[in-house]
């Protein structure tokens, strides 16, 4: 067993060091358009490993990681706008006094864009968590709908549907690379933890975990502020990585896209949510050949642009066809290096 | 706001809600037997749209043929997506089959729009459906006065369907519990099959009046409409076919009433769907007239 | 001797390399999801445009380089990185909505890359910006105008307005429009708000019934606004109905049916009567090739995003000098593009013509120019 033990904590430790080397080589080898993917790959597996903590690995069918990142992204937003970019984008009407006066750091902004989304979900855990199961999904979806509605509504705060434009730059491969790394890590933690075990066991079966003394509403509220915590982090390195959001990014589609991730990588693994990211943001750049005029044996088809996502939906409902339980089934990548150990599971 | 205002908001939220209640019977019937929400169903309602609308203009059909053009169409893609992307995963955890549910939905939209373009399509709307009626200061089309009729005839079949024939008896077991519906030597996949075929030839319909009341048909026309149709499946409680028109006839009148008597609230139109479905939740976790299925079914 | 001649058809091969190159030129577009149906119709006419002038004055090809945004900002993103930065274009056209315009010009401002944004009219795009640039009028402007014309030559006094809140567009038009209404001595008697997508309006007529008042002004594009007639004739509500340039195509009139008799509304040019040279070739090119007897203002503005562009390129010794062809490009005068005569300022803002048109029996009719 301790041989065991330390066997994985070297390869962690390898992998890390893997994962920071990568990071360094392709900020100064790759071009723009590489780093730009690999950002969004990064920012997208900090959100894809935090949303499947609850829904994955804690089995609370959660629809609100749109929600969410629209609170991380709009704190960041509001803290990092100078004063003067302020003045001179609030279109519909002007902003409070005090959206004028706001202004931080970007480790700052980051660090409250995680603590403002942790206590909403804080604030919801109580309402969300009295119902079960698809009504749960369907609480979610419209608290995470309500969120977007809200944004828009309220333009004294978020100028509306225009949005927040001329956020500064900060996000570049380290920031969003190295918080991806650290949120990983904070969530295999987590998942091996005694909090870990307690979520999974009310995953399994709740009223079971219920009554060998779990307390399944602080399983459930512990897992879904952290996964917000992480969720509203990806949303401000999002804001500072585009520098200009707006509410009509945070619409269902948003979470719809993170729910295919982590379901076709594997609902409940980790390393599947990374899979799953690098496949859906990766490969639907990659894919973006079929919407362009094709050459097949010497015949040049006509442009079909749109074709695109025709073809990633029919690759998706395939790819949950063949692989019913998503690609990594709810293992990790040590469990193909170590013993399959059946308790595990 | 005088009496005549509020009885023409009561007919105009009835007319809204009766089309929301035909698409929420649907995905209600499919949670019954699958547990699966279906969320390409509000798609199969844009393709019911779009068939009426082929009918009609291309084909050249008279309106009565082209619904029922629409309605063996519609019924016939939601068998065949049950077939191809549901049936595969029956033992498979309901997330995956849901993932394909998204994966349907995304396919029909964006393959309408590559082939058919995204550009809306005005919806030929026969003369006699568009006269206007004025019946004691109220005043609307014929089309938003037939929706509730016909909403209320196709409630009543279905219910005959469920509850007076050897199939909806059939229907009713398996939502109960699959495997002794199997051991009594009844083939659940062909009931499901029915199920399917039922839910989508509602949407159809559903679709149709949607097409003729607001009348273009578009790519992206299912995606809303069937969100808050699902919301209404849910405040109604999931899986029961009357909760479901229940449930539409609130959110429909939810949307209109709160517009008409509090106009600055406009904004929030679209959020009261989910709002209403969040507080009936809290009070009463499994909708109004809803079965825990968590522990027992039916 | 034999050296000579393949040094002198090397040279030429060189040379021959060296004087037809192909320059990119890329557009960002949603070509799926929600806004699909507009950046279909705004793309078409940067196609045409192409194909009908594919070629600059120094023998250089322009090949468009389009990438699907699916109306989504973080795609916008990815996708204006992947053209500056892989297909190496010397400008963007394009993204059709303002805040994924503003997307595109976030990223492309800081790379130096002109970008000309078709219909995008939200009057903050362009602020503070280098490099951005549009062929269309400003919200402002298309507010006043039609505030002008219905407190001047129309002598209405009060008017309902309703805003689309979940669009950029229709917020700002609304701004402009009671701003200059007010200004002109007329009264806003209510506002009322919507949310796209929606498409039952009974509530909102019964209101504006209720509420009497000489105009309604609607700045929304046309599924919305076209519900809102058909609703309001049901209920016999009469009243002068005014929208922008998004109800300025057929569908609206499609749509709408014989709701829409007598509705006005502001647009970028008239089809029934071409103002530029350039505006009858196009028409005719048009109507040739697809057989149809009119012209989306979202076309023919994508075509000029594109007119402008090439414009700006020849104008610059090297075509593909960046930096170039965005001051020439806000040097733009008097130029006679398909939807009128442009003219762009340094802050890369439009000044042109509007239009008003009224629909009669079922045909958008030319009603009068207003100039800025």
């Amino acid at each position: 067993m301790g041989i065991t033990v330390s066997k994985n904590q070297w390869m962690n430790v390898a992998m890390v060091a893997f994962a920071m080397c990568f990071i360094v080589f392709s900020s100064n080898y790759f071009d723009e358009y590489s780093v730009r993917i690999l950002n969004n790959i990064a920012i997208f597996i900090i959100l894809a490993v935090s949303y499947n903590l609850i829904n994955g690995v804690t089995g609370q069918f959660s629809l609100e990681p749109n929600g969410f990142v629209a609170i991380g992204a709009y704190v960041t937003a509001l803290l990092l706008v100078s004063p003067e970019a302020k003045q001179y984008q609030y279109a519909i009407v002007d902003p409070y006094p005090f959206v004028m006066t706001l202004h931080a750091n970007f480790v700052v902004a980051l660090l409250l864009s995680g603590i403002f989304a942790a206590l909403l979900a804080l604030a919801l855990a109580a309402p969300v968590f009295r119902v079960r199961g698809d009504y749960l999904a369907i609480v979610t979806l419209g608290f995470g709908f309500i969120i977007k509605i809200l944004a828009i509504n309220n333009p004294e705060i978020t100028n509306g549907s225009l949005g927040l434009n001329d956020i500064p730059e900060f996000s570049n491969l380290y920031w969003t690379g190295g918080i991806a790394i650290i949120a990983v890590i904070v969530i295999l933690n987590i998942v091996n933890s005694k909090f870990g075990r307690a979520m999974k066991a009310v995953r399994d079966d709740e009223d079971a975990a219920t009554a060998m003394g779990v307390n399944t509403f602080k399983a459930k509220t512990l897992a879904f502020c952290t996964s917000a915590f992480f969720e509203g982090v990806g949303g401000g390195l999002l804001a500072a990585l585009l520098t200009s959001i707006s509410p009509d990014l945070f619409d269902f589609f948003f979470t719809f896209q993170l729910l295919i991730i982590i379901v076709l990588g594997g609902l409940g693994s980790t390393t599947g949510a990374i899979i799953g990211t690098v496949l859906v943001i990766g490969g639907s750049e990659w894919m973006r050949f079929l919407d362009e005029p094709m050459h097949l044996f010497g015949y040049t088809t006509t442009a079909m642009p749109g074709m695109r996502m025709v073809v990633f939906s029919l690759i998706l409902i395939f790819i949950m066809l063949f692989a019913r339980e998503g690609i990594m089934g709810k293992r990790e990548l040590k469990d193909f290096f170590t013993s399959r150990k059946k308790g595990e599971k | 706001m005088d009496v005549t205002i509020f009885m023409q908001q009561m007919v105009n939220g009835f007319s809204l809600g009766s089309m929301y209640a035909l698409i929420a019977i649907g995905y209600t019937m499919v949670y019954g037997v699958l547990r699966l929400i279906n969320f390409a169903h509000g798609d199969i309602m844009m393709v019911g749209g779009f068939l009426g609308y082929f009918g009609i203009a291309i084909l050249e059909l008279p309106f009565g043929a082209a619904v029922i053009l629409a309605i063996v169409g519609s019924a016939l893609l939601g068998m065949a997506s049950d077939r191809i992307a549901y049936r595969p995963l029956r033992s498979a955890p309901k997330i995956s089959l849901l993932i394909t549910a998204i994966g349907v939905s995304f396919f029909l939209e964006n393959a309408f729009n590559v082939f058919f373009g995204g550009v809306p399509r005005a919806f030929p709307v026969p003369a006699y459906l568009e006269v206007v009626v004025d019946f004691m200061g109220l005043t609307m089309p014929v089309s938003a006065i037939l929706v509730p009729i016909i909403t209320a005839c196709l409630l009543a079949m279905i219910l005959w369907v469920l509850y007076k024939t050897k199939y909806g008896m059939a229907i009713r077991a398996l939502a109960f519990d699959v495997g002794t519906v199997n051991l009594m030597g009844i083939d659940a996949n062909r009931i499901i099959t029915l199920v399917f075929g039922m839910g989508s030839a509602l949407a159809a319909v559903g679709g149709i009046f949607w097409a003729v009341n607001y009348p273009s048909v578009e790519p992206m026309m299912g995606v809303l409409v069937g969100l808050k149709a699902f919301a209404a499946a849910v405040v109604g409680g999931i899986g029961s076919v009357g909760g479901a028109v229940l449930g539409g006839l609130i959110i429909g009148f939810t949307e209109v009433v709160v517009i008409a008597f509090l106009p600055e609230l406009g904004g929030y139109k679209d959020a009261f769907a989910f709002i209403f479905l969040i507080l009936i939740l809290l009070f009463k976790p499994t909708g109004i007239l809803g079965i825990d299925f968590e522990k027992s079914r039916f | 001797m034999r050296k000579l001649v393949v040094l002198a058809t090397s040279a030429a091969v060189l040379a021959s390399i060296s004087f037809a190159k192909e320059i990119n030129v890329g557009v960002v577009m949603p070509m799926s999801g929600p806004l699909a149906a507009y950046g279909q119709v705004c793309y078409e006419g940067v196609e045409f445009a192409n194909s009908l002038q594919p070629k600059l004055k120094n023998g250089d090809t322009v090949k468009l380089v389009l990438v699907d945004n699916k109306g989504d900002k973080v795609e916008t993103a990815t996708a204006t990185t992947r053209l500056i930065s892989s297909d190496k274009v010397v400008g963007i056209l394009g993204a059709l909505t303002s805040t994924n315009t503003a997307q595109v010009i976030a990223v492309a401002d800081k790379k130096q890359i002109p970008v000309i944004a078709a219909v995008a009219t939200n009057d903050k795009l362009t602020e503070q910006k280098q490099f951005a640039n549009r062929v269309c009028f400003t919200d402002s402007f298309q507010g006043a105008v039609v505030a002008n014309y219905a407190t001047k030559d129309l002598k209405l006094k009060t008017a309902v307005v309703i805003a689309d809140q979940a669009q950029v567009y229709s917020l700002g038009l609304a701004k402009a429009f009671t701003d200059a209404f007010k200004k002109a001595g007329g009264t806003i008697v209510k506002e009322i708000k919507v949310s796209s997508g929606d498409k039952d309006f009974k509530a909102v007529v019964s209101q504006i019934k209720t509420a009497n008042p000489d105009m309604i002004f609607l700045p929304l594009y046309h599924p919305e606004a076209s519900m809102i007639t058909r609703q309001a004739k049901q209920v016999g509500l009469a009243k002068p109905m005014f929208s922008g340039d998004g109800v300025a195509n057929q569908t609206f009139i499609d749509l709408g049916g014989d709701s829409v008799e007598g509705y006005m509304f502001t647009d970028f040019f008239d089809y029934s009567a071409p103002p530029t040279q350039k505006s009858k070739d196009f028409i005719a090119a048009y109507e040739a090739k697809t057989g149809k007897k009119e012209l989306n203002s979202f076309t023919a503005l994508g075509a000029d995003t594109y007119n402008v562009m090439i414009n700006a390129m020849n104008n610059c010794a090297n075509p593909s000098d960046s930096v170039c062809i965005n001051n020439e490009i806000k040097k733009t005068t008097a130029f006679e593009g398909v939807s009128g005569v442009i003219n762009i300022d340094k802050n890369g803002n439009a000044t042109r013509s509007a239009v008003i048109k009224v629909i009669t029996n079922g045909k958008a009719v030319y009603k009068s120019t207003v100039n800025p």
